[in-house]
């Protein structure tokens, strides 16, 4: 090719410059996702602390919107240009990892840092026996509902299935005003997920035994009909797939929804922008047989193959996964503890909100760990906006959705 | 006569021949790389594969959905923009008292950036807490809340409109100065043979206009057809794809599904398309001018 030459001279023109800062420093450059605006304070203060501790180290931190991180890492890494570690969502690990550009931390994670962790959050991260990310954070999910809301309407207790729900969210309707009962995402990231709360306590499965997609199953029907019903009735806000979840989130904050699903730094928020709010925290409702799932999520922070600098890179993560910097990075951002020892500080044992929400971990379920999830969530989030919508029946769109989904499963095989 | 080779027409143009050679052909020669791959999500490229990527693309049904939209997205935007901007240029042409503050508010869209004009309309379109909305509840037009981004019949045509309000400040700007460069003698002989409004502005003005017209219409094509914002900080195309335009659909199939190869098959196919529709409508103008 005729422009190959023009590559190499400026690929080692880049390597010849890495190669000559590496000399003076040991530079481990970070990219982080921008979790709150305190998160760029936070691990730059990291930085400063670990440099002094550690003299002729030199780390950089890039701060990224979550919005653009996985665009961002794309581009860096197939220009070469990425950086030493990363934080990704989990869920895209698998690609990270099949493609070799995350390297395997085995070599450097000794029992006693292992020990350090909670093994539920630790085992997203593992693939095919190795270690490839650590959990840097961590979320689950939970029902928030509006105390007063509930007072007024002469809710005694906090929904625990369904059927409370709808008759809560009824009893709210009645008050009249601009109040809503369940508010119910239906708009961007997540939406498929705000579905799965639904689908899981009906015995529903993402991806069947069989391998291939669980939403054309009677779950999956039964899910969609109460969300359907909730919809239909007008105990959700108007306009469901016109809000995402920062939408509902402002609404629960306004006083003006009586129960939503979200993470726990929904607490953290409403303590900032809204501390006279009444609210309360629950488990997410279950199913007729008791079933109930939440969503696991974590963010793991990888080393690159490519890295120039593992040992000082590994340094600072263990830096980092020290208690005390993860329980100022926990409180900060409102995520659950990581860390065994981490989590029996009062900071978060005494939390009552938290507890909520580590009391549902056993129930946590991640996303399948397959490659095109990303696309398998937007195929679902599209099949539950025709639904929300009423432009397709429950039954044939979900089926559609689960022959296409399996169609995604059966290319990236 | 005898030319120094520093004034040969082809040595003065090489350097900025050769400059937009670099940024465009190098990575269209990239892109036409990577669409004949298979390739992963970093953009290393795993092996040939042939025309397997655009047949992809052509054959998902999301792609022809969403050109129909783009043609429906970029007609309505540039035909509007022209039915309006037409008028505003000649009342702003016109010599009237505080005509410079009129010209200003008429350019300010323009300062803003398009990113922040299209999420401060996401605010004013919602539902619940926006402006939209309160201002027709306030006006007595409406009684209920009108979800504007929820279903692509009403979200689909506002972002039209977005798109058309974005688009005035530039085409004022040609208008104008069309409109300037037009003698005012010919208005006198008009006026002297008795000539009305309508027959002075469709004899006169409107034919000395049409060269003015033509290159408002081939750049508002370009820029609309490849017009990101908008539609992205609105609804990201949805809800289920109903308001997605090529462009939308591209970003996705490339940053969100991480399937490069077949987002640059796309980004070709729509190189292609614009390249097309531009050379067909050039040709067929200027045909019109020396008629």
């Amino acid at each position: 090719m005729s422009l190959h030459w023009l590559k190499v001279a400026a690929l080692s023109s880049v390597a010849a410059f890495a190669l000559a800062s590496a000399a003076s420093a040991q530079t481990v450059r970070v990219t982080v996702a921008e979790y709150s605006s305190k998160t760029g304070a936070y691990f730059e203060k990291a930085a400063t602390e670990f440099e002094a501790a550690n003299p002729g180290s030199d780390i950089q931190i890039e701060v990224v919107p979550w919005d653009v991180l996985q665009q961002k890492l794309t581009t860096d890494i197939s220009g070469g240009a990425n950086a030493d570690l990363a934080i990704i969502g989990t869920r895209w690990l698998i690609d990270y990892v099949s493609q070799e550009v995350a390297a395997p931390l085995d070599d450097y994670i000794t029992p006693e840092f292992k020990a350090r962790f909670i093994d539920t959050f630790l085992s997203p991260s593992v693939m095919d026996g190795k270690t490839y990310g650590l959990p840097i954070a961590a979320s689950a999910r939970a029902m928030y509902y509006n105390k007063a809301l509930f007072e007024q309407a002469g809710i005694t207790a906090p929904p625990a299935n369904w059927d409370e729900v709808k008759a809560a969210a009824e009893k709210i309707k009645a008050l009249g005003g601009d109040s809503y009962g369940f508010g119910l995402q239906g708009k961007e990231i997540e939406t498929d997920v705000y579905f799965y709360y639904a689908f899981w306590s009906q015995g529903g499965e993402l991806i069947d035994a069989d391998g291939t997609s669980g939403l054309d199953s009677e779950a999956a029907y039964k899910a969609a009909a109460i969300y359907k019903d909730l919809i239909d009735n007008g105990l959700t806000e108007p306009g469901v797939t016109s809000l995402n979840r920062e939408d509902v989130q402002n609404l629960f904050k306004q006083g003006r929804i009586g129960m939503m699903i979200t993470a726990p730094f929904l607490s953290n928020q409403i303590k900032e922008e809204a501390p006279d709010l009444q609210y309360g925290v629950t488990a997410i409702p279950a199913g007729p047989t008791g079933d109930r799932g939440t969503y696991g999520v974590t963010d793991s922070i990888i080393l690159f193959e490519n890295s120039e600098n593992k040992e000082a890179a590994w340094k600072f993560l263990d830096y980092i996964f020290t208690t005390d910097k993860r329980a100022e990075f926990d409180e900060n951002e409102g995520f659950l503890p990581v860390n065994a020892e981490e989590s029996a500080l009062p900071l978060f044992a005494d939390n009552a909100d938290l507890k909520e929400f580590t009391g549902l971990l056993p129930d946590a379920r991640f996303a399948p760990v397959i490659p095109g999830w990303e696309e398998i969530a937007a195929v679902t989030s599209n099949a539950l906006q025709k639904i929300y919508l009423g432009e397709g029946e429950i039954q044939p769109t979900l089926d559609a959705a689960a022959a296409e989904i399996d169609g995604i499963i059966a290319a990236n095989k | 006569m005898n030319r120094s080779i520093f004034t040969n027409p082809y040595v003065l143009t090489a350097p900025a021949f050769l400059l937009a050679a670099f940024i465009i052909l190098w990575p269209l020669f990239q892109i036409g790389e990577i669409s004949l791959n298979d390739v992963n999500r970093f953009g290393q490229l795993r092996g040939f594969s042939g025309l397997d990527n655009f047949t992809a693309v052509l054959s998902d049904p999301q792609f022809l959905a969403a050109c129909w939209r783009t043609v429906i997205w970029t007609v309505g935007i540039v035909a509007g923009t022209i039915l309006i901007s037409i008028p505003v240029a000649l009342i702003l042409n016109q010599d009237f008292y505080g005509r410079g503050i009129a010209r200003v508010i008429i350019m300010l869209p323009w300062a803003v950036s398009l990113t922040m004009t299209a999420i401060v309309w996401r605010w004013a379109l919602s539902g619940e807490s926006g402006m939209l909305n309160s201002a027709l509840r306030g006006l007595g037009l409406i009684d209920e809340n009108i979800q504007w981004l929820a279903q692509s019949g009403t979200a689909f045509p506002v972002q039209i409109a977005i798109g058309i309000l974005v688009s005035i400040p530039f085409t004022t700007t040609i208008f104008l100065g069309g409109l300037s460069s037009i003698p005012d003698d010919l208005y006198e002989a008009a006026q002297l043979e008795g000539a009305n409004g309508w027959q002075t502005f469709a004899e006169i003005t409107l034919p000395l206009l049409r060269p003015f017209i033509n290159i408002a219409v081939v750049m508002n094509t370009i820029s609309v057809f490849n017009s990101f914002p908008i539609i992205w900080a609105t609804t990201q195309g949805g809800p289920a794809n109903s308001t997605d335009i090529l462009v939308t659909y591209l970003y996705k199939l490339g940053f969100n599904f991480g399937k490069l190869g077949e987002a640059s098959a796309l980004s070709l196919l729509m190189f292609a398309l614009l390249l097309f529709f531009t050379v067909i409508y050039v040709r067929l103008a200027m045909r019109g001018d020396r008629a």
